[in-house]
């Protein structure tokens, strides 16, 4: 569902992703791991064609992104890394302003939008403009907006960020849902216990190379000894020895 | 100390800034700032002839030429009062780095100084650009020295800081009063209200009474008004004083008002300080409680209403944005009453033939274009822009940018064609313009109107500004100058082409034989229709690669 082949992007003299090559199937939650400035969410901005890619392809739901930017735009959906929506529209208005760009049909907007607000405990806000939502309520409002339309494909940069344990929770087992129906995850987190519990494979990044690629068992193969959870494997693979001497001087 | 590690942050901040400009960047700058050069020496050029003129004038030309450089002085003050009203709001309660400047170890006092001193310098700069070559128009004119811009250079500071503080102090006393975000609000249909009243004063005040001495019945009125002081207990005036002293060699008088300046604006900000201990930091805390739950309406209408498709939802979305937000609805108070002493103005001239009501008519096309003009600068241009950091919705979603720019100036050309129609048409009534010229000065406003919307969606996709704190940054940009430019040029290239059908048909109006050139007429018009079509697909074809080239 997600086909990448040499991504690459530079700004100036630095290269922010270099030569990425990845796939994506249908039904896979992928976790994207790695530092801050690694170059995740310049992956992310260039796969939902938010920033042109230097060099390099990337197809999603079948669709170039250079090439077919509106078709394969259509099929997928955004969560960035910071909610920021329209405040001056409620919050009710902002999915059916999503529902009408992404084609969904006036009735069936009707019908989920509702839903969505309820599922999500956002209801009695729904009529309230989004200036006067928090973080959470906005990554909430957002994450309605991308299951409105039912994308192919789900860009997640940091999903969980400003969630509160019980959305958090709801949020984890609508990504499995949506996974079982068919739908491809690509998601951005720094959380590696959600990336442990609900990937089926993770990526690790380091200054815009991707380091290690695979199942939880190949990575622990890759980790040198590192350990057995994620967080030591993510640690041995990005240097984490460096933490021992910095915890020693502080 | 803290003052100076704030100002040095600053003056870092702008170094990095310059060393990190590509050499694009560095020509680009370069090239537009020697563009602001030439229109400052057509302002410069433009005031020395009204003030040679005036100067030229027997026995009373000097008390005319003081007595307009008063009003330019009370103008300057005004527009920086209401101006730095608006900026210290943003500067003082909203800026991005107040949260990481009120959490570090600073006390109020220096942050309030650091961000006072911030909102005085962009509340007054531009204004103050503008007025130097006024100041220097003035020394040609007079035929003065150096010495005298010396003077007036040493007079500005302090004049400007007091007009700065004016307005710093009522913002503090209204958030210090209604603390809470919703004050915002109040304060734009406010700056708004007192702008229109402002503007409207000045204007119904008949200023070019200056000029026309008949207009006041008898000429001991007239010296009488020349010789007045022009708000003796503003400080404008004391400048005005100052400066007209140091042109006439009393350098004991000009000492007098400088000192009273200096000593004036000191003891205003000193002023202002107190009053920002006791006020600043209560409305800086209310101005940051999240914004009052506002119900806009129940979950019902959404049953009521009706599909749009992609590009109806862009247009919808606009038209509500744009009705909850104060600061967007609010200036169109300003609208109204701009429009309407543009209309007073016109039907004071004092015109008395037809002939030169027709001319007056044609060239209506210049004037109200400008009005056009400067209402995109505040409605059209900044239109990419405002869609800040949300603009990832629409980047995103699967609706091309030219698609999202055709919806944004379908939006602000409605307004827009209404304006030129009120405009045109009204004046066209009032002077009673014959058929070929109301027809003709008509035709190219609602022409110029739409070209001139194009131009402000393209030249706002070319220079959009995501990550802005407030509407004034989009409009006193660099893309915000082009604009005015390059609308100012199409405006006036529209005005030296129609000019040929023009001078044919007055030709005619006179009786001369063969006065129509059937074949000039007619390449005037294609000239023209190719300049609108140049001017509406240039920007926005470079708009729209730009934009979807952005990488904000």
């Amino acid at each position: 569902m997600i086909e990448i082949s040499g991504l690459t992007k530079r700004f100036g003299e630095r290269a922010a992703v270099s030569g990425l090559d990845l796939t994506v199937a249908s039904g896979e939650i992928f976790g994207f791991l790695g530092p801050n400035g690694a170059g995740k969410t310049t992956t992310v901005r260039m796969l939902t064609g938010l920033i042109r890619p230097t060099s390099g392809r990337a197809r999603v739901a079948g669709f170039d992104v250079a090439e077919n930017p509106i078709a394969a735009k259509r099929a997928m959906g955004l969560v960035p890394d910071e909610p920021f929506v329209y405040p001056k529209l409620t919050g009710l208005e902002y999915l059916r302003f999503i529902g009408e760009l992404y084609g969904v049909r006036l009735d069936e907007i009707r019908r989920r939008a509702p839903e969505l607000l309820e599922m999500f405990e956002l209801a009695p806000w729904g009529g309230e403009l989004l200036e006067s939502y928090s973080h959470g309520m906005r990554q909430k409002l957002v994450l309605a907006g991308v299951l409105l339309h039912e994308p192919k494909v789900l860009m997640l940069d940091e999903p969980m960020v400003g969630l509160d344990p019980k959305s958090g929770r709801l949020v984890k087992d609508i990504f499995r849902e949506l996974a079982k129906r068919g739908t491809a995850i690509f998601m951005c987190t720094h959380v590696l216990e959600i990336a442990e519990k609900l990937c089926d494979r993770v990526g690790i990044m380091i200054d815009g190379r991707m380091i290690a690629c695979g199942t939880l068992a190949q990575l622990r193969e890759q980790g040198r000894g590192g350990g057995q959870d994620l967080e030591s494997i993510f640690l041995s693979l990005t240097g984490g020895a460096e933490y021992a001497s910095l915890l020693r001087y502080l | 100390m803290s003052l100076g590690l704030l100002a040095a942050r600053r003056a870092r901040s702008l170094r990095n800034a310059v060393v990190a400009l590509t050499p694009y960047e560095r020509a680009r700058n370069a090239a537009f700032s020697a563009a602001g050069l030439a229109l400052l020496y057509g302002l410069y050029a433009g005031f020395r002839r009204a003030l040679v003129y005036l100067a030229g004038v027997e026995l009373i030309g000097r008390l005319m030429t003081w007595k307009l450089t008063a009003l330019m002085f009370l103008m300057t003050m005004s527009m920086v009062t209401v101006s730095s009203l608006l900026t210290a709001l943003t500067t003082l309660y909203y800026s991005f780095d107040l949260k990481f400047l009120m959490n570090a170890p600073l006390d109020a006092r220096t942050i309030f100084l650091d961000k006072s001193l911030e909102s005085a310098f962009f509340a007054s700069w531009m204004i103050a650009l503008v007025l130097t070559p006024y100041a220097l128009a003035l020394r040609a004119a007079l035929h003065l020295g150096w010495g005298f811009m010396a003077a007036y250079a040493a007079l500005l500071p302090p004049f400007l800081l007091l007009a700065a503080s004016l307005g710093i102090a009522f913002t503090l006393i209204l958030l210090y009063l209604f603390p809470s975000s919703r004050t915002r609000d109040a304060v734009w249909v406010l700056s708004s209200l007192s702008l229109t009243i402002a503007y409207g004063l000045v204007r119904f005040a008949q200023p070019e009474r200056l000029l026309r001495p008949d207009a006041l019945r008898v000429v001991a009125q007239y010296l009488e008004f020349l010789q007045a002081p022009t708000a003796p207990y503003l400080p404008s005036w004391w400048a005005a004083r100052g400066l007209r002293a140091a042109a006439e060699g009393r350098w004991l008088a000009w000492c007098a008002d400088a000192a009273l300046l200096w000593a004036c604006a000191a003891a205003v900000y000193a002023g202002l300080v107190a009053l920002a201990a006791k006020t600043y930091f209560i409305g800086y805390s209310g101005a940051q409680e999240g914004a009052l739950r506002r119900r806009v309406h129940s979950l019902a209408p959404l049953r009521e209403v009706r599909a749009l498709g992609r590009e109806g939802a862009v247009l919808w979305k606009e038209r509500v944005v744009f009705l909850r937000d104060v600061k967007h609805w609010s200036q169109m108070l300003l609208i109204c009453g701009l429009v309407f002493v543009y209309l007073f103005s016109i039907r004071r001239l004092p015109l008395d033939s037809p002939d030169l009501r027709s001319l007056v008519s044609f060239l209506n096309i210049g004037t109200a274009g400008f009005v056009i003009a400067a209402l995109g600068l505040r409605f059209t241009f900044p239109a990419v822009s405002l869609e800040g950091r949300s603009w990832w919705v629409l980047r995103s979603a699967p609706i091309g940018v030219e698609r999202v720019m055709r919806q944004k100036l379908l939006f602000s050309a409605a307004p827009m064609l209404l304006v030129a129609l009120t405009l045109g048409a009204s004046t066209n009534w009032m002077l009673d313009a014959d058929r070929f010229t109301a027809a003709l000065s008509l035709t190219a406003l609602l022409v110029v109107a739409a070209v001139v919307c194009a131009m402000g969606v393209g030249l706002g996709a070319l220079f959009p500004r995501f990550r802005i704190e407030n509407i004034h940054q989009v409009e006193s940009s660099l893309g915000g100058f082009v604009y005015m430019a390059a609308s100012l040029f199409y405006i006036g290239a529209t005005v030296a082409v129609l000019a040929v059908p023009m001078q044919m048909h007055f030709r005619e109006r006179f009786g001369k034989a063969g006065a129509w050139d059937a074949r000039l007429a007619a390449a005037a018009g294609a000239a023209w229709l190719a300049l609108s079509a140049a001017a509406i697909a240039v920007p926005w074809t470079l708009g729209r690669r730009a934009l979807e080239k952005n990488e904000e």
